[in-house]
């Protein structure tokens, strides 16, 4: 015992005494130091030239990347290596790890819903870009990228839920979800289904409880009140009833839950659902299976409204952990250049918001992407404060509680919406 | 039997005090090995000491420094980093106290030796006493330090996370951590969502540990005995198909079982129940069925480890016992409470316990299975969300990486106490041997 | 003539019980399989005798300009092998001082390892990846097995101890006395009496890695350093467009050698785990 005691002493003498060194003051000051002097020799306002920029780009999406690196390696002479790293998830979580480590990118593309979070983190860099490149881009698409009134990205592809039909056993998409709901009536039985949707999953809800009126945060002139929650006024609680109805009475069980997705998907491609409503994503995995699809804005609601489905921005952003922002800021302003969207567009059939190129013939022309550039019209970008977080849950709570016929629709968001405004003041502390 | 010597010595007489000054000598390492004219061990001694200095200076200054402070400049200072290089400071600066309070004792013990006028230790001897009584030290050694580092080490991680505000609001690089002493602890007893969920999991957590463990180890153990009759045929090969679960990835196996469970397209419901005449049960959204669905998938995978090891009790149980019982006209049931039953519990009890204690902490099969649902209202965990799956639950969508590690810590404490007064209770643990 | 009526009935509801069981066990193994020969990509659309069998998914598993398949089970083989080699010297080595001396820290340590086996230890997850950083073994397969290894440390020097335990001493001692030196008697006397227990210790460090996804995942970045289990996690784990069919596949091609090496094990299962709770 006396031992441990006197060790233990020694111990905290030790790191008592240690305490006081740690990282000597100067050696900070002298990489700023260095840094004023990198700035000051630089020409035209960018500092000199780095030997290389790393990008991390989606999965599968390298092919479109591929060019536009060429391009620019030639025109600026900066290598640019780039690494496939899936986007909604692990591009964040490993540039938690990576950035301070060092071994991070310069450049990384996130959704627009996490911008919030990882300015928040401090993960992301503000970007200084000219007016003339701004005007390139829609509105909506700069307005997911900005958080608390500054830019942080410039958007490569928007997405938003849109209804797709396998041709073979629907003719032309229906215009109102009145005649899709007829449709189903008659068409769904034992295995087969007119129309699925996963309005389990708040992501694709939203599209009817804002269309009936609802809301997630109000928004303020571009400001998200994040005490303003309209998840459980008249018209939420309306689209909810909505959506209870299409489960009763012509949803199968067996969509509702975690692996819904696939099992939709799974329905669709074997051709035994006329028409689900999903992202554009699933385009490619639906032809692959050998159905020929045809794609249309969501069909209007009861109400008479659209369907006010969410909107995701893909951006490119700059690492707050590369030694180049400049360069980094470059290079994403000539990814998204209206050049080399149109070339993505080519490879991936990612849609660009770039505005000059949403009446191009080539966008005009794909059945697709013109749904998805008309649906993005009625959609609503996903609000990117980090509060949203605390929105997911509890509202794929009570959808599913909905679903499964559980709750009446008022009670339900009702509890939703009190354990939102419970989670964010615990978790959010007001700044 | 290696600590026998010196204890009849300590009477005698000193002559001289040559113990003293080689322990003074000793505050730099080697040099009282060198008073006490082991050459070859002081320099070694000395050597170690020096590169031991060189190698980890820095490491020892900025860990325990960051230890410490969490740093002190936003941008310069990584305050996670720095958290973990601080623990490898501490955990290499007790392996160098070691080291050090090894070098004092060695030279006094030696400076002893003299002044009682006892030669020290020839090289050839210090080989043979270093071999004899170290050892057990020697060959532990290579595994303990690997243990060290890669799993004692995240454990202190985690303990002192649970005292830091490490959050989504307090997450390098934009700010730093600090050191917040019990405020996550207060705050999961204050806070009422924690609590009224908190309280829901942790039910729910102990009938899953115990529902999910004890079938497993009766189904295992019920048909270990019924596999085990000497009259049964074919015992190789239905031994073999009871083992198969086992040899199934079980990540591969729940995501097969997820999936047969599908209300409306898994087999389950669709031509098994069906087939029976047996409408469709709700499998994944029913809180009731789920569990259910998840105390059935963890027995099937469960049951083939028991199975396994009872065969083998079984087969060493003596066949005599059974022919004294029948001659004292036990009769079957008898043979197999007072016989069996107590030697196979016997026999496997230390095994149980680390049963229970994988279930309570069994992530994989609740998140793969349906991700720890069906929802429930007014909570934020779902009706099968066990206390570590909450956990994850809870890091992953609000960022509160410190309370995640308060709860771990809470968690484990009382896994840990509960299973070591179990373990205590067992007989076989009590036997000389065991420990 | 009651005794073999009784007889009969007893044999009858035991094969009854071991029929039940079988098919319960059995069932979802013959599912999988069945799934990884069903032409689309889906779960649902699955059926266990597919209409139109296909080989497609082996095929695609196979093609190397496809799929990472091959890349990864020579990862997972080469890491388990090491981390079953490594393990199973440094368990041999801690659990025969824990079984043979008596030295200090001796109950303590065994206590540890009890105490080490029940503490979830994923919460500690970011504390591994910044260690893997400091010593520059991030995306190697060396970080990878070291973890492995000292995770396998605690529980299975439980079971050996248990096992050497009940290696009567007195064949130590008199080796001892015949002049064997520690190291001798560890490698010529003890190691093959506990062949069993390492025989076991072998398959259950072997067959860990094939089950992990989680630290693989965090320690290893690059797709083509990936083992088994974290690609063909990554196969289902996509909420949507996810392959189940050629999941399958790629999990009968782990299951497949997984279970026969078990069943070629089989016999040393019952000898080699339940001596050292029963204590021969």
């Amino acid at each position: 015992m006396k031992k441990a005691v006197s060790i233990f002493s020694s111990l905290a003498l030790m790191t008592g005494v240690l305490a006081g060194c740690g990282p000597g003051k100067e050696a900070t000051q002298t990489k700023n130091n260095e840094g004023e002097k990198k700035a000051a020799t630089a020409e035209n306002g960018m500092p000199p030239k780095p030997e290389k920029l790393v990008v991390w780009e989606d999965v599968k999406r390298g092919v479109a990347l591929e060019p536009a690196i060429k391009a620019f390696e030639q025109k600026y002479g900066i290598k640019v290596e780039y690494k496939e790293v899936e986007m909604a998830t692990k591009q964040r979580d490993q540039l938690r790890l990576d950035g301070p480590a060092g071994t991070g990118p310069d450049v990384i593309t996130v959704p627009h819903d996490q911008v919030g979070q990882l300015v928040t983190e401090g993960l992301i860099r503000e970007i200084n870009v000219d007016q003339s490149v701004l005007d390139t881009f829609t509105e909506s698409s700069l307005k997911a990228e900005t958080y608390n009134g500054k830019l942080y990205g410039l958007p490569k592809a928007v997405e938003t839920p849109v209804f797709i039909y396998n041709k073979k056993l629907m003719d032309k998409a229906p215009a109102t979800m009145d005649e899709l709901y007829q449709f189903s009536k008659d068409f769904t039985k034992g295995d087969k289904y007119g129309f699925l949707a996963l309005w389990d999953n708040f992501y694709f809800a939203h599209g009817i409880i804002a269309g009936m009126g609802g809301y997630v945060f109000k928004d303020n002139n571009g400001t998200l009140d994040r005490n303003d929650i309209g998840l459980n006024n008249e018209g939420a609680v309306k689209g909810t009833e909505y959506i209870q109805k299409w489960y009763k009475e012509l949803f199968p069980k067996g969509i509702i839950g975690e692996n819904g997705g696939s099992t939709m998907d799974g329905l669709f491609n074997e051709g035994k659902v006329a028409s689900v409503m999903n992202g554009p994503w699933a385009f490619q995995g639906m032809r692959d299976a050998g159905i020929d699809i045809g794609v249309a804005p969501m069909p209007t609601l009861p109400n008479g409204e659209h369907v006010k489905t969410f909107m995701g921005v893909k951006g490119w952003h700059v690492s707050a952990f590369s030694k180049n922002p400049e360069w980094a800021t470059k290079l994403i302003e000539f990814l998204t250049n209206e050049e080399n969207a149109k070339k993505r567009f080519e490879l991936t059939r990612e849609i660009p918001p770039v505005k000059s190129l949403i009446n191009d013939p080539l966008i005009a022309n794909d059945e697709g992407a013109k749904a998805v550039a008309i649906q993005s019209q009625y959609a609503v970008p996903m609000p990117n404060i980090p509060e949203m977080a605390e929105v997911w849950g509890p509202m794929a709570t009570a959808l599913q509680l909905v679903a499964n016929q559980k709750t009446e629709p008022k009670k339900a968001l009702d509890e939703a919406v009190k354990t939102i405004k419970t989670n964010i003041e615990t978790n959010h502390p007001s700044k | 039997m290696f600590e026998k010597g010196d204890r009849t010595m300590e009477t005698s007489v000193y002559r001289s005090s040559h113990r003293k000054i080689a322990l003074g000598l000793s505050v730099v390492p080697g040099l009282g090995q060198l008073y006490n004219r082991q050459y070859v061990k002081g320099v070694l001694f000395l050597i170690l000491a020096v590169s031991y200095y060189i190698v980890f200076a820095d490491l020892l200054d900025i860990g325990l420094w960051g230890l410490v402070t969490l740093g002190e400049v936003i941008g310069r200072d990584h305050s996670i980093f720095l958290l973990v290089e601080g623990i490898l400071a501490a955990i290499v600066l007790v392996f160098g106290l070691g080291f050090y309070a090894f070098n004092l004792y060695d030279a006094y013990k030696n400076g002893q030796k003299r002044d009682l006028g006892l030669k020290t230790n020839s090289l050839r001897e210090q080989y043979h006493t270093l071999v004899d009584s170290g050892f057990p030290y020697l060959m532990v050694s290579p595994g303990f330090i690997l243990l060290v580092f890669v799993v004692i080490f995240p454990i202190i991680f985690v303990v002192l996370l649970a005292f830091t505000n490490y959050d989504l609001y307090h997450s390098p690089p934009a700010k730093l951590v600090d050191w917040v002493g019990l405020q996550n602890f207060i705050d999961l007893v204050k806070l009422d969502l924690w609590r009224k969920t908190f309280i829901n999991v942790l039910a729910w957590t102990i009938v899953w540990t115990f529902g999910a463990t004890t079938l497993q180890i009766a189904i295992g153990i019920f048909l270990a005995i019924i596999v085990n009759q000497k009259d049964l045929k074919g015992k190789a090969a239905i031994r073999t198909i009871f083992i198969l679960p086992w040899a199934v990835p079980a990540f591969v196996s729940i995501l097969v079982f997820s999936g047969m469970f599908n209300e409306s397209f898994g087999v389950i419901n669709k031509t098994i129940l069906a087939s029976l005449g047996i409408g469709p049960i709700d499998w994944m959204t029913d809180p009731f069925w789920t569990k259910v669905a998840l105390i059935f998938i963890q027995s099937w995978l469960g049951f083939p480890f028991i199975f396994a090891m009872t065969t083998g009790v079984l087969q060493a149980i003596p066949d005599e016992l059974y022919e004294a019982a029948i001659v004292d006209g036990a009769t079957a049931w008898q043979k197999f409470t007072k016989i069996t039953l107590p030697l196979v519990l016997y026999a496997v009890a230390p095994i149980l316990i680390t049963q229970y204690t994988f279930n309570f902490n069994n992530f994989n099969i609740i998140y793969l299975f349906n991700g720890g649902g069906p929802a429930v209202s007014g909570q934020n965990a779902g009706a099968t969300d066990i206390l570590i799956s909450w956990i994850y639950r809870l890091t992953m969508t609000s960022a509160q990486y410190s309370k995640a590690a308060a709860i771990t810590l809470l968690l484990s404490l009382v896994v840990v106490s509960v299973a070591l007064w179990q373990f205590r209770k067992t007989k076989s643990f009590k036997e000389e041997d065991m420990m | 003539m009651n005794m073999k009526r009784q007889k009969i009935i007893r044999l009858t509801l035991s094969y009854l019980v071991i029929l039940a069981m079988t098919v319960i066990i059995v069932y979802p193994l013959l599912w999988v399989v069945g799934s990884s020969f069903n032409p689309g990509q889906s779960l649902s659309g699955s059926k266990m005798i597919p209409d139109h069998a296909t080989l497609a998914h082996y095929k695609e598993l196979f093609d190397t300009s496809k799929s990472d398949y091959l890349i990864w089970y020579a990862n997972s083989l080469k890491i388990s092998t090491l981390t079953m080699i490594f393990s199973v010297i440094l368990v041999s080595l801690t659990a025969y001082s824990f079984s043979r001396y008596r030295f200090i820290g001796r109950q303590n340590g065994l206590m540890t390892f009890l105490i080490l086996q029940m503490i979830p230890n994923f919460a500690a997850l970011i504390a591994i990846y910044v260690l893997g950083l400091l010593t520059k073994l991030i995306d190697t397969h060396l970080g990878l097995i070291l973890v492995y290894v000292g995770g396998a440390i605690p529980m299975n020097t439980w079971l050996m101890k248990g096992y050497l335990d009940t290696i009567p001493k007195e064949l130590d001692e008199s080796a001892r006395i015949d002049g064997a030196g520690h190291l001798r008697i560890f490698f010529q006397i003890i190691m093959p009496l506990a062949k069993p227990i390492i025989a076991v210790i072998a398959l259950f460090t072997f067959i860990a890695p094939f089950g992990d996804f989680i630290l693989a995942s965090v320690l290893l970045r690059s797709k083509e350093k990936y083992t088994l289990a974290v690609g063909l996690y990554d196969l289902v784990a996509k909420q949507f467009g996810n392959e189940f069919t050629t999941f399958a596949a790629g999990s009968v091609l782990i299951a497949v050698p997984i279970a026969i090496l078990f069943l070629s094990f089989q016999k040393y299962f019952v000898s080699g785990l339940t001596a050292g709770g029963t204590k021969g």
